[in-house]
C-alpha cells in the first residue's frame, strides 16, 4: 500500500495543481456553452426593441465571455504544478 | 438591474376570479405573433442560464484540484445571479406573476416542522444558536 512506499511527509492533504482527464472534459464542455451563450446572448440583444432588454442580454454575454477566459486559462499548462511529485511519473 | 430605484406599478392587484391578491407588475405588451419577441429573447436566456448551473454545479463537484473548484464555484454563483437578474428583470417587466400561500397554511408547516425538530440529534436551547456550525478543514 501507499502508506508503506511513502514517508508522512510526501502524502497529499489535497489533489496537486494539474488536470485531471476529467476535468479536461468538463473544461472543454463548459468553454463550449459559454461561447454559445456568450454569441446567443449577443445575438439577442441585436433581435430586441426595449433597451433595458437589449442592455441586460449584453451584459450577460459579457459575463460568459469573462466565464470563457477564466475557464480557458485553466488548459494553459504554464498555470499547473508540472513539478509536483505526484506527477513526475506523467513526464515524458 | 436597478429597479429598487423605480417605482412599480402596483405591487398587488386583484384579479377577477381570486381571493388571494397576484404579486405582478402591468404586463410590458410585446406582440403576438409567430416572431420572436422581447419576451420570448429574455425566457431562452433564462432557459439557458438555469441549464447553465445544472452544468456547473456537476463541474464544481466533480473538479480535482482546489483552484479549479473555486473558480468553477465562482462561475456557478455568477451564472446563478444572471439568472436571477433575467427573472427579476421579466419580473419587472410583468411577464412574471407570483401566487402568495395563504398565512394559515404557512403557519400550519411551521409549527409541524418545529414539532420535528425534537427528531434533531443536535438538540438546541434558542432556535438559532450556531453551536453546530460545520467548521471546514484547514490546509
Amino acid at each position: 500500500m501507499y502508506r508503506d512506499r511513502y514517508p508522512q511527509q510526501y502524502r497529499m492533504n489535497q489533489p496537486p495543481r494539474v488536470l485531471s482527464t476529467k476535468d479536461c472534459s468538463y473544461l472543454t464542455d463548459a468553454l463550449s456553452w459559454e461561447l454559445l451563450t456568450a454569441k446567443k446572448a449577443h445575438f439577442l440583444a441585436s433581435q430586441c426593441s426595449d433597451q433595458q432588454v437589449k442592455q441586460q442580454l449584453e451584459q450577460i454575454s459579457q459575463l460568459h465571455q469573462t466565464h470563457y477566459d477564466i475557464l480557458l486559462n485553466h488548459l494553459n499548462t504554464t498555470e499547473h504544478d508540472h513539478d509536483h511529485f505526484g506527477y513526475q511519473g506523467y513526464r515524458q | 438591474m436597478n429597479s429598487h430605484t423605480r417605482s412599480y406599478g402596483g405591487y398587488q392587484q386583484h384579479f377577477s376570479g381570486s381571493t388571494n391578491p397576484t404579486i405582478k407588475n402591468p404586463t410590458t405588451q410585446v406582440p403576438q405573433s409567430t416572431q420572436f419577441n422581447d419576451r420570448d429573447c429574455l425566457n431562452d436566456i433564462l432557459a439557458m442560464e438555469k441549464w447553465l448551473t445544472d452544468g456547473f454545479n456537476v463541474f464544481a463537484r466533480e473538479a480535482s484540484h482546489q483552484a479549479l473548484h473555486n473558480d468553477v464555484m465562482h462561475i456557478l454563483n455568477e451564472t446563478h445571479r444572471a439568472a436571477r437578474d433575467v427573472f427579476n428583470l421579466m419580473f419587472e417587466k410583468g411577464w412574471y406573476s407570483l401566487h402568495p400561500e395563504q398565512p394559515e397554511q404557512v403557519a400550519k408547516e411551521h409549527q409541524k416542522f418545529q414539532s420535528y425538530e425534537s427528531q434533531m440529534p443536535q438538540q438546541r436551547t434558542s432556535p438559532y444558536e450556531s453551536g453546530g456550525m460545520y467548521q471546514p478543514r484547514q490546509y
